[in-house]
């Protein structure tokens, strides 16, 4: 384990924030660290970049790490987990709520060599579709209406056309993992379609069992990054 | 020539996966199943315990640091979760409790075990592991309260930060069919930056490479003692380790930390110690103990 100083916040919301650090992590765009809040808890976050953590504040240790101060300290062990593959040619990103996290980082990682890059990005209301001027070409939804389509993300990529795409990207809720993976499965695009999962985790680095899947893969150490095919037949 | 017999039970190779990694599901435990001899569960109890706050579990340049804390569903809960086992190996399944009567209880949860390990070493759970491990004659009343519930092997799991020989024996005495050395060893470790220790338990105990010399000692200290066989764990990380531990005295040899390599690893020591008995044209029955000949 080592740490790093929190550099500069932005808060998107009143419960979600980008934490950026002093240095920038060794890593790739779908990978995560596990970040140690001294007096709290060890948490698995994705990155949002090589040097940041974008979290939504859900437990104890999520509300306080939010309210961080510039200046700070925190441990880091990773980056972790295998991350998205690559492409340089026209790419689909489809993102949940807070499982836009990783995705930011792979938008731009892409952006930067080359690719066509689209997002679908959905949430509950508009005050959750937090740091959306990121995405260059982006369509939104919104449970209430409040922003762009109104529905989930799942019935917006429905009305899409997926067929030109050479890579698809999903993150987020396990219902619209879900929701998402039995669609591209009735288009036939499970093969281009990597998601990317979340589970309890406690070593982060695939031994102790907690994150393990129905097929015996461990989301820590064999994702958090799955393959569509990896995850046909169980899911 | 992988084979080994182990207390009547016959394994497809020696390779057995060590308590505490991967073994709180049954769909981890049978992809490792596929290529292990046999597979040891996370070590489970009467009751549902939560385990340590994280973080529970650091790596380190040669070993892991852990206190999970036994965490676990409770006995009822996770012998259900076993039925899913595919059976590609053998399931040996570890029990942690306080006195010889939980012990025993815990015993006719498990019709579908082979065997049982019993977890007398935890270095960083009050009460459980090595505070009644190390107490000779409180072991050898457990391993007999254990074997009068069933007739499976029982293996008690010992630590070398005890005075193992004695309590060895006190177990053999009380009919255990085998011996499990050695469990973790307590260690801590404290970041420099924040100026605290790292676990949350401050205290875990560490495995992997680090203390395979120490593991190593303990096996061969037992096999000169004992008459039943040894089962070696601590820092198996490649094939040569697995050799090691062999001649030195082991009939198996657990492998836990390494799996931090590769999930495949069971694979790739499995073809390794093919190639090596290949090419020496031996088997591992037959290295059991050879460096002991005088």
């Amino acid at each position: 384990m080592f740490s790093l100083k929190i550099d500069k916040i932005i808060k998107h919301s009143e419960t979600i924030s980008t934490l950026f650090f002093n240095s920038r992590l060794k890593s790739y765009p779908g990978q995560f660290i596990m970040l140690n809040l001294p007096e709290y808890e060890e948490i698995p976050l994705s990155l949002s970049s090589p040097y940041s953590v974008t979290v939504k504040a859900v437990g104890e240790t999520t509300e306080a790490l939010i309210k961080i101060k510039a200046g700070e300290r925190v441990g880091i062990r990773g980056p972790f987990g295998r991350p998205f593959s690559f492409t340089d040619k026209k790419a689909l990103l489809v993102a949940g709520g807070i499982g836009a996290a990783p995705l930011y980082y792979l938008h731009d990682y892409l952006s930067a060599r080359g690719a066509d890059v689209t997002v679908l990005f959905g949430a509950r209301t508009s005050d959750e579709l937090v740091w959306k001027d990121k995405f260059l070409n982006a369509e939104f939804s919104t449970d209430d209406g409040s922003e762009g389509f109104k529905g989930n993300v799942v019935e917006l990529m429905k009305e899409k056309d997926l067929t030109n795409y050479d890579r698809i990207y999903v993150c987020g809720p396990e219902a619209m993992i879900k929701g998402a993976f039995y669609h591209l499965k009735e288009e036939n695009l499970l093969d281009i379609t990597e998601f990317s999962l979340e589970r309890y985790m406690r070593c982060g680095i695939g031994l102790c069992g907690s994150c393990v899947l129905e097929d015996g893969s461990r989301v820590c150490a064999d994702g958090p990054v799955f393959s569509g095919e990896d995850l046909d037949g169980w899911i | 020539m992988l084979e080994v017999e182990l207390c009547k039970m016959k394994l497809k190779n020696p390779l057995i996966l060590a308590s505490g990694i991967l073994g709180s599901y049954a769909s981890s435990l049978n992809t490792i199943a596929e290529n292990a001899g046999a597979v040891v569960t996370k070590s489970v109890g009467l009751e549902e315990k939560e385990g340590y706050r994280n973080p529970v579990v650091i790596n380190l340049a040669h070993g892991i640091l852990n206190a999970v804390g036994l965490a676990s569903p409770g006995v009822e809960k996770f012998s259900e979760e076993l039925k899913r086992f595919s059976k590609a190996s053998k399931l040996i399944v570890s029990l942690f409790a306080s006195s010889p009567k939980e012990f025993s209880k815990l015993v006719g949860y498990f019709e579908l075990a082979d065997a049982f390990e019993l977890n007398l070493s935890c270095p960083h759970v009050k009460d459980v592991g090595l505070t009644i491990g190390n107490d000779a004659e409180l072991v050898k009343e457990i391993v007999k309260a254990v074997k009068r519930e069933t007739s499976k092997p029982v293996f008690p799991k010992l630590s070398a930060v005890s005075d193992y020989i004695e309590v060895a024996k006190a177990a053999e005495e009380g009919g255990a069919d085998g011996i499990v050395a050695i469990n973790t060893l307590k260690g801590m470790a404290i970041d420099i930056a924040t100026k605290k220790p790292i676990l949350s338990n401050i205290s875990g105990g560490l495995s992997g490479e680090a203390i395979k010399p120490v593991a190593m000692k303990v096996v061969w200290d037992l096999y000169e003692e004992l008459k039943i066989p040894i089962i070696a764990s601590g820092g198996v990380t490649t094939w040569k380790d697995v050799i090691e531990f062999i001649l030195g005295g082991a009939r198996a040899v657990q492998i836990g930390s390494a799996i931090f390599y590769s999930y495949r690893i069971f694979y790739s020591l499995k073809e390794s110690l093919i190639a090596y008995l290949r090419k020496e044209k031996t088997s591992i029955e037959d290295l059991v103990g050879l460096a002991h000949e005088k």
